[in-house]
């Protein structure tokens, strides 16, 4: 922990980190539109941004036009907000139950969204309304809320909510399989397999404006709450002696990881590693402390899950691979050499 | 004169038609789709699990054999109405092994491997074995298709009618009703000749087409159809190119892929499902045109929109039936 006593961050360097912050995120972001599985020339894409933003009225083709504005763009700013809420989660969840395996789904989500989906899809649970995001978001939030009052009930401390998690995670996951086998014939099953392995070839804007004020307010709460977290790495107990209102904290950040989780869940599927792995590896680049982490983290998932989109239409020529399966084939090599560079700087 | 050598030809064809298929000679040992099939006698009671060997045993005219129906993908057809009215519907979708079972049939009519085959949910074809009950796979699943990998099986090679042909045939011989198999196939070429050459009348040169079967959920990649399936099929011999370019029988391609190869006519499948959203034909057609992507397809933008039945883009004798809608369709669009 010798990184806390790490030199205070003047106002200049900050100044220049959010900045190379900022142009890291642009380039990637304009990776994401470039880069597809047909190949558009870069001038097409300057054209298309400049006729939406500017109104340029330049000539396009009006299906590359919409395959740039209207497919890749919003896929591609779905993705960062996806990366950077899920590596948010996965640094307060680490923070708070104070354990190195915490991920996001660690509180049931994801096993939730997965039975709401399967509810809505094959028994037909809200009637065509709620759709498979829709259903998915129900289902994540509830069985959050199952594990909340279980670890509650149990006694509130960390250790009480990863038990809590996995408890809800096995009964969450074992309802979806009785669904599936219960009324589901192959071709269903299939279907939800689809979705639930994480899948953002659906983006629209939609999904965008959804998704990003919800990454954008679980951002501010994580930095408002950093100096809390650094306090909650040393247990509960050290965190109250400095002042800090435990319960109130707690609630306010699981709030948060709670809602960017589920929404990320309900509108892309289960995506991995990403929520595990980004702290570790931002932890080792940046230091422990939350000021610096917290930004990192939202800045790297973003990056990463953009590159493991653009991974994911590149791998196998016109077929999409599963993005869930790229964040773990891209992100565990990676993860491996931050490990062993560290072990060697160490 | 002409005329004369035509009736001697037909006479001829009617005479020896019998004597070409002769009486079906038991035992019968059938090899299916990699299995030896033995049977005593003409079976007296079937199961059908798929809606294809439904029909066809009804277009065999086996109605009052079946035992017992499952899979149904959509409404039968409409002249087996009040035949498949008085028949048990064992399943919807799948059957269990026991029900089927129950039925002691003295064969089982089977569409899809992956119902009963080496993986089959329902059941593999050794546990009916070893009850004493064959099972009889329509080739049009096995022949040139390897079952064990892709979702819906992957072709290794065209898909052609004489699969469907082949399972008219044998069906037909091992009920002994080889005569009516024999018609049934007649009169099948007879209409996929004529939409043929309907379609090649047209002269098409540079026209394309993808399939739609549906999506797991409304903006998400679709699932199409690939190149060797019978749509892939349909498309070649209407002279139309496939955009789709995978031998997977229904792979999942993006709409970007879809939009850029921009095909001059557009199918989709319209069906009686309605597990995913896209599943609606309405669907598909109101996602068609107003999204800011496909809305500016050439096929979309002057309605080159072929509506099929879903059923009959699989292998079944329906693919006639689509052949000929196809061919119906193609000359109202003015393709080069």
């Amino acid at each position: 922990m010798s990184d806390l006593a790490a030199p205070r961050v003047t106002g200049r360097t900050h100044g220049l980190w959010v900045a190379q912050g900022a142009a890291i995120l642009i380039l990637a972001v304009l990776g994401g539109v470039v880069i597809g599985e047909t190949p558009l020339p870069l001038a097409t894409v300057a054209a298309v941004f400049a006729n939406n933003i500017w109104d340029a009225g330049l000539i396009v083709d009006p299906i590359d036009a919409g395959i740039i504005w209207s497919y890749r763009l919003p896929r591609t700013l779905l993705a960062a907000a996806c990366g950077a809420g899920l590596a948010l989660s996965g640094v307060v969840l680490q923070a708070l139950v104070r354990n190195a395996l915490a991920d996001p789904y660690l509180l049931g989500v994801s096993a939730g969204a997965g039975a709401g989906a399967v509810a809505v899809t094959i028994l037909g649970v809200g009637g065509g309304l709620l759709g498979i995001s829709g259903g998915a978001f129900v289902g994540a939030t509830l069985a959050f809320a199952v594990v909340a009052m279980l670890a509650r009930a149990a006694g509130g401390g960390s250790a009480q909510l990863v038990l809590a998690g996995i408890a809800g995670s096995q009964l969450f996951n074992a309802l979806t399989s009785f669904l599936i086998a219960k009324s589901a014939n192959a071709e269903q099953a299939r279907g939800i397999m689809f979705w639930l392995l994480g899948n953002l070839s659906g983006v629209r804007w939609l999904d965008v404006v959804l998704a990003a004020p919800v990454t954008a307010v679980g951002f501010l709460i994580c930095l408002w709450f950093a100096r809390a977290m650094d306090a909650f790495s040393f247990g509960v107990s050290s965190a109250a002696s400095l002042g800090i209102a435990v319960r109130r904290v707690q609630i306010m950040l699981i709030g948060a990881v709670t809602l960017m989780t589920a929404t990320m869940v309900s509108l892309v599927g289960s995506i991995g590693f990403v929520g595990l792995v980004i702290p570790h590896a931002m932890r080792f680049v940046v230091g422990p402390r939350h000021a610096r982490l917290v930004p990192a983290s939202a800045l790297a998932g973003a990056v990463f899950l953009i590159v493991a989109d653009i991974a994911s239409r590149m791998l196998i020529p016109g077929q999409v691979v599963p993005i869930g399966v790229v964040t773990a084939l891209v992100g565990a090599p990676g993860f491996a050499l931050i490990l062993v560079r560290n072990r060697r700087w160490s | 004169m002409y005329n004369n050598t035509l009736t001697a030809a037909l006479l001829g064809a009617v005479c020896f038609a019998p004597m070409a298929q002769a009486q079906t000679a038991y035992p019968l040992t059938i090899e299916n789709c990699g299995v030896d099939v033995t049977f005593d006698a003409a079976p007296e009671t079937a199961v059908t699990v798929g809606q294809a060997g439904t029909e066809l045993m009804y277009a065999l005219g086996l109605g009052d054999r079946v035992a017992g129906t499952s899979v149904w993908f959509t409404e039968v057809l409409p002249e087996f109405t009040e035949l498949n009215a008085g028949i048990e519907r064992l399943a919807d979708n799948d059957p269990s092994f026991e029900s089927v079972v129950e039925k002691r049939p003295d064969v089982v009519v089977v569409q899809y491997e992956w119902h009963i085959g080496p993986q089959g949910i329902v059941a593999t074809r050794d546990q009916f074995a070893d009850l004493g009950i064959p099972t009889f796979v329509l080739p049009a699943d096995c022949w040139a298709k390897d079952n064990s990998t892709g979702s819906d099986g992957t072709r290794l090679a065209m898909f052609e009618m004489d699969s469907i042909y082949a399972g008219v045939t044998q069906l037909a011989q091992i009920f002994d009703v080889s005569e009516k198999g024999a018609a049934l196939v007649a009169d099948l070429k007879a209409r996929e000749a004529a939409a043929i050459e309907k379609a090649a009348a047209l002269d098409l040169d540079d026209a394309s087409a993808v399939f739609w079967f549906s999506s797991a959920e409304m903006d998400i990649d679709p699932y199409v159809a690939g190149r060797k399936g019978p749509p892939g099929y349909m498309m070649e011999k209407l002279g139309l190119r496939n955009v789709v370019e995978s031998d997977e029988e229904w792979p999942v391609v993006s709409w970007e892929s879809i939009a850029r190869a921009n095909p001059s006519v557009i199918v989709v499948a319209e069906m009686d499902r309605r597990r995913f959203e896209a599943d609606d034909v309405e669907k598909k057609l109101e996602f068609l045109r107003s999204d800011p992507v496909t809305s500016q397809m050439d096929a979309v933008r002057n309605d080159r929109i072929v509506i099929l039945n879903a059923h009959s883009m699989d292998p079944s004798i329906r693919n006639v039936t689509a052949l000929e809608t196809l061919a119906e369709a193609l000359p109202e669009f003015d393709l080069q």
